[in-house]
Order: C-alpha cells, then sequence, then structure tokens
C-alpha cells in the first residue's frame, strides 16, 4: 500500500473505532510493521494538528484512538447530552490510586492504607469495570485480590500503567519491612 | 431550654482518620515527620468533639484513632513500660504503635491522595475528549475482547455437586424435591426428633429421623436439626465434609456445669 494510502486508512480506521486500536491491529490493516504503523500514526496526529481540525489522535489504553479537541467540550455539550457516567468519589479515586500502584492487591490491605472500610466503593468500582478481580491471595481466607483493567486506562486517558506518576518517596525502607511483617504476622493467624 | 434554631453549616468531609489528620497537618503548615503527637492529637479530639456537637455521626474509624492517638501521647508521657506487656488485639486498620509508625502510615496515605488528585485531573480532562459511539453498527471483525474473568474458587465444587446430584435423581434413588406438596412443618419435625432423642438417649445420625422418601424430608430434617442447634437444643458432629452428621441432645445440666470450663462449645450465658 502507498503511503498517503497508508495515512488515509489509519484516519478511516480511528474514526470508525469506539475502541482503542493497538498498533499490531493497524499493522495488520496496512500489512506493514507495527513499528511503521506507529510512525504514520504520529504523522496522522501531526497533520492533525497542523492543518487545525476538530479531531485529535491520542494513545490510551495500550492503542490509539481518535477524540474531539478539549477545548471544543464546551461547544459540543450543548449538542450532545451529558454524560451520565458521574465522576468518581473521592473515595473511589483513593481505592482506584492505591489499586493501580499496588496490585494485586487485597481489600484489607487497601482499607490499612485509607484508614477507612472499603467494601463498597470496591463493588462499585468492580461494576464500573475500573477494577477487577485478579485472583485470590495464597493464605488464610485465601483473599480475593483486585487489579486495574483496560477500562480503567481508557477511562483515564492512560496509555499504560507506566503512565502515572512516580510516587514520591520520601522515606527509608522501613515500609517495605513493615509490610513483610504484617504478612508475617497474616501468616501465623 | 431555648429553642435550637436551625442551621446548616459547611464542614469540609473526610474520607476516613487518615484524611483528617492529613488536613489538620496541613493546616499546621508542618511536615508529616515533625508533629508533635499531642498537639495533633489535641487537635484531632476537638475536631471530633465539634462534629458531635453538630450531631454528625462519626464512624467508627474515626474514633479507633482518637483511641490510637491516644495510646500512643500516653506512651510518651510515661516510662517506658516493658516490652513483655501484651499488646491488646487492635482492629488490623490501625496497628499503630509508635508514633514513627504513625507518620509512615500517614506519608503513604499522602502519596496516595496526590495520585488521587491526578486521577481526578485526569477524569476531569478525558471527559472533555468526545469519542465516536456508532451504537455498535460497524463491528470491528479483529477486535479482540479482553474479556475480565471472575474466579469464584468453588465453581468445581458446585459442578461436583450437581453431577453428583444428576447421578442419584437419574437412578431414581430421589423423588423430585417438589413433586409432593406436602405441608411439612418445620417445628413438627424439631419435636419428633426431640421424642426420637429423648428415648434412645444417645446420639443419632441424622438419616435416621427421615421418615419419607424423597429429598424434601431431608431438607426439613437438616432445616429442623439447624433451628434446634442455634436453639443450643443438640449438639451437631461431622467430622468431615460431606461426612455423616451425628446429633445428640444437649443435657439442660451440662449446659451450666460445664460453664467456665475451657470447653469445646460456647454458650452465650454469663455467670
Amino acid at each position: 500500500m502507498e503511503k498517503e494510502q497508508q495515512k488515509k486508512t489509519i484516519e478511516a480506521l480511528l474514526f470508525l473505532s469506539e475502541e482503542p486500536v493497538k498498533p499490531d491491529k493497524l499493522a495488520v490493516v496496512l500489512s506493514a510493521a507495527p513499528e511503521e504503523a506507529e510512525a504514520m500514526v504520529r504523522e496522522l496526529q501531526e497533520d492533525l494538528f497542523s492543518a487545525g481540525r476538530g479531531l485529535q489522535v491520542f494513545e490510551t489504553a495500550g492503542g490509539y484512538q481518535m477524540g474531539t479537541l478539549p477545548e471544543l467540550a464546551p461547544y459540543l455539550e450543548k449538542a450532545f447530552s451529558e454524560d451520565i457516567s458521574s465522576n468518581l468519589s473521592n473515595a473511589a479515586l483513593e481505592a482506584l490510586a492505591i489499586i493501580a500502584y499496588k496490585q494485586p492487591v487485597t481489600r484489607i490491605e487497601i482499607e490499612s492504607i485509607r484508614g477507612v472500610r472499603s467494601k463498597h466503593v470496591l463493588e462499585n468500582l468492580v461494576k464500573r469495570k475500573l477494577i477487577k478481580i485478579s485472583g485470590r491471595k495464597d493464605g488464610p481466607g485465601r483473599p480475593i485480590l483486585y487489579g486495574t483493567t483496560a477500562d480503567f486506562l481508557k477511562y483515564f486517558g492512560l496509555k499504560d500503567l507506566g503512565d502515572l506518576p512516580q510516587l514520591e518517596v520520601e522515606e527509608e525502607e522501613t515500609k517495605t519491612v513493615q509490610h513483610d511483617e504484617a504478612d508475617d504476622n497474616s501468616a501465623q493467624a | 431550654m431555648v429553642q435550637q434554631e436551625e442551621y446548616t453549616i459547611k464542614l469540609p468531609t473526610f474520607e476516613g482518620p487518615f484524611d483528617l489528620l492529613f488536613h489538620l497537618i496541613k493546616k499546621a503548615e508542618v511536615d508529616i515527620w515533625s508533629i508533635s503527637i499531642a498537639d495533633i492529637t489535641e487537635q484531632y479530639l476537638a475536631y471530633l468533639q465539634s462534629m458531635k456537637e453538630l450531631n454528625l455521626d462519626i464512624a467508627s474509624e474515626f474514633l479507633v484513632m482518637a483511641a490510637t492517638l491516644l495510646r500512643l501521647k500516653s506512651k510518651l508521657l510515661l516510662p517506658r513500660a516493658p516490652r513483655s506487656e501484651e499488646m491488646e488485639e487492635e482492629e488490623e486498620l490501625f496497628e499503630i504503635n509508635t508514633a514513627e509508625e504513625l507518620f509512615q502510615r500517614l506519608e503513604e496515605y499522602r502519596l496516595f491522595k496526590e495520585v488521587a488528585h491526578y486521577l481526578q485531573q485526569k477524569e476531569e480532562d478525558q471527559k472533555k475528549v468526545f469519542l465516536r459511539s456508532t451504537g455498535g453498527q460497524k463491528v470491528m471483525v479483529f477486535t479482540q475482547q479482553e474479556s475480565v474473568y471472575t474466579i469464584w474458587e468453588g465453581a468445581h465444587h458446585l459442578s461436583d455437586i450437581m453431577q453428583r446430584f444428576a447421578r442419584v435423581a437419574l437412578a431414581g434413588e430421589y423423588m423430585p424435591a417438589f413433586s409432593a406438596v406436602e405441608d411439612f412443618v418445620i417445628s413438627q419435625k424439631a419435636d419428633y426428633i426431640q421424642s426420637v432423642l429423648n428415648q434412645k438417649k444417645r446420639a443419632m445420625p441424622m438419616k435416621a429421623f427421615v421418615t419419607k422418601t424423597g429429598l424434601w424430608d431431608i431438607i426439613v430434617v437438616f432445616i429442623a436439626l439447624l433451628e434446634m442447634s442455634r436453639q443450643g437444643k443438640v449438639n451437631l458432629l461431622q467430622e468431615k465434609p460431606f461426612g455423616a452428621i451425628l446429633v445428640s441432645l444437649k443435657p439442660e445440666s451440662e449446659m451450666v456445669e460445664k460453664e467456665g470450663e475451657s470447653g469445646e462449645r460456647t454458650t452465650k450465658k454469663d455467670y
């Protein structure tokens, strides 16, 4: 396929797709290497930008997706009814933050960091498909382990988990020691 | 008494005790690692007090934290207690025994609080980007759904039970449970079990009380036994999962005598 043709194809593909499209899928369509496809996406991104278009291509959840420019939101909201899904509560955001970094993580571990019982918060997050049950921990009671989903990345517009900010840990190694102790205690119980 | 005027006060809401502590520390403009336990305890309690005055519900977590803070404070005032001293069992939510531990937990909480703010910002940003929604008319042929599987460990047990049940049911050993609409009353069954046990004066297997064929009667016996066990009338013994269940009467006298002994049985009576 000719290069210009490839770029048009990507544009059309991303226009049609409701979900992020992964580079290897693009590659299959273009019959090109994934790296080539990604280079093409970047060109398309620049084309859209320099042509002053209302659309953009962004990276999310390990793929590419086409959406509108954020600055158009106030106008578009007049035409499209507001998003039904309400914003997440502070409690939900706290729980998500902990899960994102500590996954797989149990409810008890989340509660111990938050200092608050979090059963309902977790249930709601599972319902919204932002987190999932990723397995069970070996140990007494085999507690459920939680992890984030691809929807989590999409919801926050993150490329992958590495896109999250680094935790600026100011303090010493005692933190990990403390955790080991906690594990030992629970193992004995 | 003066009639209370109705008024509304907007208090900041806190996600939990750590959130509140963190707020107090920020207000005091000090670093987490340099707060004074005495000061922070005082402020924390003052805040709880004002919540109380406003008739606000105080979640138990806040109270446990108050107790934790007071203990930390008292530890700082008192000479070091011998290490052997038994620490009362605490809620695992606040296994905090030293001021350093408290600071660490606060610091950890602060980190995740920051991430939560970051996520909130991203959420706002992302809401401004409108995505295409075709209502699912065009289906992407290569969209591989990354399904979310829920792992339920008991699943294979359930299928095992269902298979076993199907085998028995097919062999005709059990009548379908609801074929005969018979008016079994649990209490009648319980009376029957009681009379049999009174008569025999020994432990009996559960199946001894099943008088009719059919699953229904077994269910009634089982529920009756559970009820009797709850009422403290019988002891139930099952040595292994799916094993036979032995039933024995719980003698009235035994309940009194055995009390106080470190027994396998727990009765709810006080001295």
